[in-house]
């Protein structure tokens, strides 16, 4: 069978046995779920018993691309790696730019199926229709960027490479996968469930091609949609190109729901040193992941101070927010080096900022002392303190040991209340956007498949920045349901969250590249398909409306400053929007997906 | 004629080698591109896309390389072009180049050299940053 866009192959590699083979992809799936999530969510779904430990050898991961991933369709550069997080233990998938996606399916595969540990630490060499795994002892220990280095002096300069750091190695809950150097794969602990498998990285290289039935048709409509539905709408996407995430930290400051000092306020006094204009005044060449013309990323240089040489793609505005005002540090030199040490230790950003912040908060409250800190002054602001977390972490010494746990057990550990000052759903820590300035993000946050997630239905763009009244709920169930829909099936394919397509876009890409005729309305429906798809997944591991939470700060304390001054989420109206937004999903009382609901969409 | 490349303003997108590798070979397959991006990170911010300078003067070191006589002078467009039919892929103009700017990918039957797209270069029209010209 042959599909355009479709490599047609997906490669299975169990580690406890070594055995490596390839397989055809599962067409009946690949034509309802397309790739990408849907895809690698169905695979999880029919493979992964239920209560698997996270950690062992039985949980799976999947690196899976899409059909556009490799073609000339504009912002299609990612690829998604899903697994249960140990995190929260719920499905996950993580979403990474770079080349490393567009270089897979170069060598010959769709996506690679990873179960089971190797005795000993490997790697696994993919090129050109094969693989291999190969020792790794000489890696393990090394960050990303000497993994990177190492393996493109032992395989050859264009080999592309997604590694995992010595927090991935140590297990750290939320150590990420880093590929190309400074994209990473980040939430819900992604880098331990391969650091658990002893697979310090996968290397990648191919020489291969992406064949689609009509090419001339097919790049035309990619060059038109480029031109009119990308650049064109400067409105939309304009930002992207003059600044990138950076230029939220304005907009959330302004709107008083900028993550500050662990969420005790949304204001925070140094915004300016760590917004736009002050990253773009470091900023020395802007960054594209695989085929996209909007170039998001910046390569910043520090050149003055402690921190200058310091060089990182970032700092990103979650990093900004969580590792910056959320940490009190307004030294964007010392965020850029926390940045870079993340990067190449393999830590998620936002959950780091947000355990450093928690334990800074837990210091100032007197709940932790210099006696639990190894004697670290571990005030808000301090960056002598701040700027050593990172390594305390990853490799799990003194107080990193316990935050390297993540807020959620920290907080149970400790004890003495902390878990009032741990901003989470379901394990995962908060993202930058304070939801008592935006109510929606609550809505939004405690529904996210893999637990506390801002992309999935990131709302605050219609309510704060947008035109939606910001501080209610009215409306919020329904957009949020539009938005997890949409971008469940928009990241199965896979285009960025930053390129904002319509579905009848989407459907005239994806039809023009596979050859099959996909309608808008039937991406609609697998992109509800594929919500409920998740959403059994975690029913099945025993979740339910118990765990779809706001964290008590957010429901008890009011915001104290700015324009959300004396905010907060009363849980009353945040429950019945719960409820609002089950019955209009086709889900009981208690957040179940209903028999007749499972049976309209094909789950059944 | 040739394809100049500007210093700066590349952010390393590779829509230049993805194109061209549909007019080599009706896929997308940056292998068979003739135009790469080159990498610095981290080491330094830089990246900049490779292509033939279209040596002068003629003939050029991979016309003046080939043993047999594969890189012809297309007379309408005034360059030096590989004609597939006569190429052995022996790899003598990879190596005669000295700007790694013509490429033989494995297995290939044929050596991958700028032609301009026969005057209309793609990479030049899809470069979102307009790093790329035709002089």
């Amino acid at each position: 069978m042959k599909v355009g866009g479709f490599i047609g192959r997906i490669l299975r590699v169990n580690l406890t046995t070594g055995d490596v083979k390839t397989e055809p992809i599962n067409w009946e799936w690949a034509r309802k779920f397309f790739g990408g999530k849907g895809l690698a969510a169905k695979y999880l779904y029919e493979e992964l018993s239920a209560g698997t430990d996270p950690l062992s050898p039985e949980n799976m991961m999947i690196f899976m691309t899409g059909p556009l991933t490799g073609t000339v369709s504009p912002c299609s550069g990612k690829h998604v790696v899903v697994s249960k997080s140990p995190a929260s233990c719920t499905f996950l998938d993580c979403y990474a730019g770079g080349y490393w996606g567009a270089e897979l399916k170069y060598a010959g595969f769709d996506g690679v199926i990873i179960r089971g540990r190797a005795s000993k630490p490997v790697y696994l060499w993919i090129h050109d229709g094969e693989a291999e795994i190969r020792d790794a002892s000489h890696l393990w220990g090394k960050d990303t960027h000497e993994t990177e280095k190492a393996l493109k002096e032992e395989l050859g300069k264009d080999v592309k490479v997604c590694s995992i750091g010595p927090a991935g190695e140590n297990l750290v809950k939320f150590a990420c996968i880093t590929n190309d150097l400074f994209r990473q794969a980040a939430r819900g602990g992604i880098g331990a469930v391969m650091g658990s498998k002893n697979l310090k990285a996968i290397a990648v290289e191919g020489h291969g091609g992406v064949w689609v039935p009509d090419i001339e048709k097919f790049v035309d409509v990619c060059k038109s949609v480029i031109d009119e539905d990308v650049l064109g709408r400067e409105d939309d996407h304009g930002w992207a190109i003059t600044d990138g995430t950076p230029i939220i930290v304005g907009l959330s400051q302004g709107t008083a729901l900028f993550p500050t000092r662990n969420f005790q306020t949304g204001v925070f006094e140094e915004a300016e040193k760590i917004g736009s204009d002050a990253v773009k005044a470091v900023t020395v060449a802007r960054k594209a992941c695989f085929n996209c013309p909007l170039a998001c990323g910046n390569i910043t240089l520090i050149k003055e101070g402690r921190f200058a040489g310091t060089l990182v793609e970032g700092p990103e505005y979650e990093t900004l927010a969580l590792t910056g005002s959320n940490c009190g540090i307004g030294d964007l030199g010392a965020i850029a080096k926390f940045n870079l040490l993340c990067d190449r230790l393999g830590i998620d950003t936002i959950s780091a900022g947000n355990v450093v912040a928690f334990a800074m908060e837990l210091y100032e409250r007197g709940i932790l002392t210099k006696e639990d800190t190894g004697g670290l002054d571990l005030r808000f602001g301090n960056v002598d303190a701040y700027i050593q977390m990172p390594e305390l972490i990853a490799y799990k010494r003194g107080i990193g040991g316990l935050l390297a746990e993540g807020v959620r057990t920290a907080a149970e550990r400790i004890g003495k209340g902390a878990e009032k000052y741990a901003l989470h759903v379901k394990g995962v820590e908060y993202p930058g956007y304070d939801p008592r300035g935006s109510y929606g993000m609550a809505l939004a946050y405690a529904t996210a498949d893999r637990g506390c997630c801002h992309l999935r239905a990131w709302i605050v763009a219609d309510e704060a920045f947008g035109d939606m009244p910001p501080y209610t709920f009215d409306g919020k169930p329904e957009r949020v349901i539009f938005l997890e829909n949409r971008n469940s099936v928009k990241w199965s394919l896979i285009i960025c969250d930053f390129y904002l397509v319509d579905y009848p876009v989407m459907s005239k890409l994806v039809s023009a590249c596979t050859g099959w005729d996909v309608s808008p309305e039937e991406l609609k429906i697998a992109g509800e398909r594929i919500w409920n798809l998740t959403r059994l997944f975690n029913v099945r591991e025993g979740f339910s409306r118990k765990d779809d939470t706001v964290p008590p700060r957010i429901t008890t304390e009011e915001l104290p400053d700015g324009v959300a001054k004396g905010q907060k989420i009363k849980l009353e109206e945040f429950e019945a929007a719960l409820s609002r937004y089950y019955q209009l999903r086709g889900w009981d009382e208690n957040g179940i997906p209903t028999e007749e609901k499972l049976k309209e969409l094909g789950l059944k | 004629m040739r394809i100049v490349v500007a210093e700066e303003g590349c952010m390393g997108c590779r829509y230049c080698e993805n194109i061209c590798s549909v007019h080599f070979v009706d896929e997308f397959r940056p292998a068979y591109s003739a135009i790469r991006v080159v990498f610095e990170l981290p080491e330094s911010h830089v990246m900049k896309p490779n292509v033939c300078r279209q040596c002068e003067p003629e003939p050029p070191p991979c016309a003046e390389a080939c043993p047999a006589g594969a890189i012809v002078k297309d007379e309408k467009l005034g360059i030096y072009v590989v004609d597939r039919e006569s190429c052995t892929a022996c790899g003598s103009c990879v190596e005669a180049c000295p700007y790694d700017a013509i490429f033989l990918p494995p297995g290939a039957e044929f050596s991958v050299k700028c032609d301009l797209c026969g005057g209309q270069p793609k990479c030049v029209e899809w470069c979102p940053r307009d790093v790329l010209r035709l002089e």
